[in-house]
């Protein structure tokens, strides 16, 4: 089981009819980059983790192996943020510390802790919808509730079903490499030439496979009629709108709540 | 004959940028419910015929045709692809590349669907379609979980589900080991008949018994000869060996007899036929190898292996248990086994793609493993690895600077570089395309260049992973010349296949690997004798020593060659 990819279980969560899932997902993620505070963000994170969690029955150290390399990648996002705060921005800054050419305040220190954790609820959301979402059901979900044209959507699953295949190849192609005498060495203008030498036989191999495929789909007249009958249909029931209802009224109240408590500073209008 | 199908008319197919033709002139007809087995050397044109027959050429792919093939009263250029598609399906050879959902159910129902199937009618046809194949229960499996040989078995459900008329299958068992082959024609079986079935196979000591007539096309595209058989490969056996297509094993056993005098009258095609014949004939049979060599070696080791066990990072189970296998230097050694049973995986140990722990594997007495000392410039210099496919290990764009590769990294003199790639090249024959970009040579010579590019610094093991996939007879032949004359130069050769006929043939001994363990390990011939064995390893005997063990008490005597013998008239060697 691969980190960040689809989990398999039965749960609420993996039931929910995927294109309404994602446009839960998707109004989530505009209020979130309306959002300039910390807080928002950080509850967002929280309850969408829980839900994944609870709802979604994804086990917490599933959730935390996809998530930690993550934590660690926005940890630079949080010092640069901090360091290159315009002090002069904030009315009345806490300074805490002067670094050489730098300035460390309290207000940096949100904003960056803001910016992470927004990328981080972004990330979050992305794993909420990944990790429930079995991708089969998504790509007959976007032809058949969100219209997207089925050649579209099948291309897709197609790109999707040829992934195991590409590491392998790839993988196949390094140790072909080494076999030949080709070291990993010199730098990054080694590596960059290595890369160069990966990418003709992968392509080779990829065109030649994606051809295959096409030859092999086109056999079986895809494509050869307009529409399509499918041997599964997905459906929207109450409970996807549910869902989405409560998500939406979920987030107004995070909203109405946030700003009552005064902590959604800077909402909505952006800095100038 | 009853009504004709298909019936193709002086058809020609050329592809844009192409001078020559893939198919000529190619008029032929097949019956309603008959199967017709399409032989031919590589390049002679087959999958062009298969496309062009389903009507994918040149609705999809762009080609020039003229002439016309008629499949089930529809002309394939101008009917549409639905209505073509309807009738006529195709299994293709790689079980990798013609999936496109996810699960067994929704593989089968893809092609449903394009043909607007009503749902309701779906799960019958599914349930139907996947008991033919004896993949009944399996609805939900994911394709990743499948084996090779449920690969292609689903492929022929998907199939089946669309109720074509015509079923066309484009050499279903390349990738297939030899137990899942003999399963995928058993399977076929019962469709004879029911539907036209074309057949593309090198395999034909597995499906001959199936089929009606035979096709031969000749390496230009137009068609050699056409008949039963028995007639075709009585008539026409010294041309089908010149184009280098396979012929069964009995019946090339039994033209070998023809030719001494002794005629077994019909031409057997299969073991049961040849059994027969044989005994009519009462032609005395031992089993002895017509060509065991002695291994001119002193004993020394190539290749050791001490109870080796590797489990991959993401693997469940564990791909090599307790492994030990000893290759003799000099020799040529073969490694056997089923699908998955870790043959790769051992095989590159050898060369440390997978680095052994210290003290576990050997080449030519030296650990191999990293930790032992052993870097990977030494090693390389001491093996050479062959790839299943050749592009892989192509690191330049010059075919000459590939064979220089290996020599530059360690820094040869230049004039010594030069001499040594002009005799790889005159040895591999590719002279003639010293410049050329590897990418663009044709599939044999992508093969020999990798084969060269491994001996450029004076390897003395040769690790060659499947090496006879998918080849025709003549490449076949000219690949195992080739590996003798290294032999000749104290080369040893280990190479690893699903071909039994070729392990009895050419390899002096044999290892055989079964779920990550060497359960065998020794003569070819002493190998082929043990039912059980074999059964474990899912492994066949080759006919001929089928006919040789059915006729015989199999006293198997290492000291004289293994041969049939009919009186002094034929000692055909196996």
């Amino acid at each position: 089981m691969g980190l960040f990819s689809y989990y398999e279980q039965d749960s609420f969560l993996h039931r929910l009819n995927p294109t309404i899932k994602l446009l839960a997902i998707f109004l989530a993620v505009m209020v979130l980059t309306l959002a300039q505070d910390p807080y928002t963000p950080g509850t967002f994170l929280a309850l969408v983790l829980l839900t994944l969690w609870l709802a979604g029955r994804v086990p917490l150290k599933v959730i935390g192996r996809s998530l930690w390399p993550l934590v660690v990648l926005t940890l630079p996002f949080f010092v640069f943020n901090t360091l290159y705060f315009d002090v002069g921005r904030a009315a009345n800054p806490h300074i805490w510390l002067h670094l050489g050419p730098w300035i460390v305040a309290r207000e940096g220190a949100v904003s960056g802790l803001a910016l992470s954790l927004r990328i981080l609820a972004f990330i979050a959301c992305s794993l909420f919808f990944i990790a429930t979402t079995d991708p089969s059901d998504f790509a007959l979900s976007l032809i058949q509730q969100g219209h997207v044209p089925y050649r579209f959507g099948y291309a897709i699953l197609v790109a999707y079903r040829f992934l195991p295949l590409w590491t392998e190849e790839l993988a196949a192609i390094r140790a072909a490499h080494r076999v030949r005498g080709v070291g990993g060495n010199g730098g990054w203008r080694g590596k960059l030439r290595q890369f160069q030498r990966y990418a003709i036989p992968l392509l080779a191999s990829a065109i030649r496979k994606s051809e295959r495929v096409a030859i092999a789909m086109d056999s079986k007249a895809f494509g050869a009629m307009p529409d399509r009958t499918y041997y599964r249909e997905l459906q929207v029931r109450w409970s996807d709108w549910a869902f989405l209802i409560s998500a939406l009224v979920l987030l107004a109240a995070i909203f109405y709540l946030l700003t009552v408590l005064g902590l959604t500073s800077g909402f909505g209008s952006l800095p100038a | 004959m009853s009504r004709s199908i298909i019936e193709v008319n002086n058809l020609s197919v050329r592809y844009p940028l192409r001078r020559e033709p893939a198919i000529r002139n190619l008029s032929f007809k097949v019956a309603q419910g008959e199967t017709v087995l399409i032989l031919g050397p590589s390049g002679s044109g087959k999958s062009t015929l298969v496309l062009t027959l389903n009507g994918l050429i040149p609705h999809d792919i762009e080609a020039e045709v003229k002439g016309h093939a008629l499949v089930a009263a529809l002309d394939t250029a101008t009917a549409s692809l639905e209505a073509l598609t309807s009738k006529v399906g195709v299994v293709f050879q790689d079980p990798e590349a013609q999936f496109c959902t996810l699960t067994v159910a929704d593989e089968v129902a893809f092609g449903l669907e394009n043909l607007n199937v009503p749902r309701e009618e779906m799960d019958n046809r599914i349930r139907r379609a996947l008991e033919q194949v004896g993949l009944e229960g399996m609805e939900h499996r994911s394709l990743l979980r499948l084996s090779g040989g449920e690969k292609q078995r689903l492929a022929l459900a998907a199939i089946l589900a669309m109720k074509p008329e015509i079923i066309i299958l484009d050499e279903p068992t390349a990738n297939l080991d030899p137990s899942a082959t003999a399963a995928f024609f058993r399977m076929l079986a019962p469709l004879r008949g029911k539907h036209t079935i074309l057949i593309v196979e090198h395999k034909l000591d597995e499906c001959i018994d199936l089929v009606d007539r035979v096709l031969v096309l000749t390496p230009g595209g137009s068609l050699l000869t056409e008949g039963a058989p028995r007639d075709v490969f009585a008539t026409k056996s010294a041309r089908l060996r010149e184009y280098g297509v396979w012929v069964p094993q009995v019946t090339e056993w039994a033209l070998t007899l023809r030719s001494r005098g002794v005629v077994m009258n019909p031409l057997p095609l299969t073991v049961e036929e040849a059994v027969r014949a044989a005994h009519l004939l009462e032609i005395p049979v031992s089993l002895r190898r017509g060509n065991a060599r002695t291994l001119a070696s002193d004993g020394a080791l190539a290749a050791q292996v001490r109870s080796l066990s590797f489990t991959y990072p993401i693997g469940e189970r564990p791909a090599l248990r307790s492994a030990s296998m000893e290759v003799p230097g000099g020799g040529l050694f073969a490694l056997v086994g089923p699908n998955g049973s870790g043959k790769s995986t051992l095989a590159s140990h050898l060369i440390a793609i997978n680095p052994p722990p210290p003290g576990k594997v050997f080449v030519f007495g030296q650990d191999v493993s990293p930790e032992a000392g052993m870097s990977l410039a030494r090693l390389t210099e001491l093996v050479g690895y062959v790839f299943q496919n050749p592009e892989h290990q192509f690191v330049t764009d010059r075919v000459y600077d590939e064979l220089a590769y290996g020599l530059r990294v360690r820094g040869y003199a230049e004039e010594e570089i030069h001499a040594k790639v002009q005799e790889l090249l005159e040895d591999f024959q590719l002279e003639a395309l010293a410049e050329a970009n590897p990418f663009t040579l044709s599939q044999g010579q992508k093969r020999r260049l990798s084969v060269a590019t491994m001996l450029a610094v004076g390897q003395k093991l040769l690790v060659l992973d499947e090496p006879t996939f998918g080849q025709d007879r003549l490449t076949t032949d000219r690949m195992v010349s080739r590996w003798r004359r290294l032999q000749e130069q104290g080369i040893t050769v280990l190479f690893i296949t699903h071909n039994m006929r070729l392990v009895l043939d050419v390899a002096e001994k044999v290892a055989v690997l079964s779920e990550g363990r060497i359960i065998y390990q020794g003569e070819a011939e002493r190998l082929y004798g043990q039912d059980e064995l074999l059964r474990r390893a899912r492994l066949m005997p080759p006919p001929l020593y089928q006919v040789a063990r059915a006729l015989e008490g199999t006293e198997i005597n290492r000291s004289a060659p293994l041969t049939i013998d009919a009186d002094d008239a034929g000692d055909h060697r196996l």
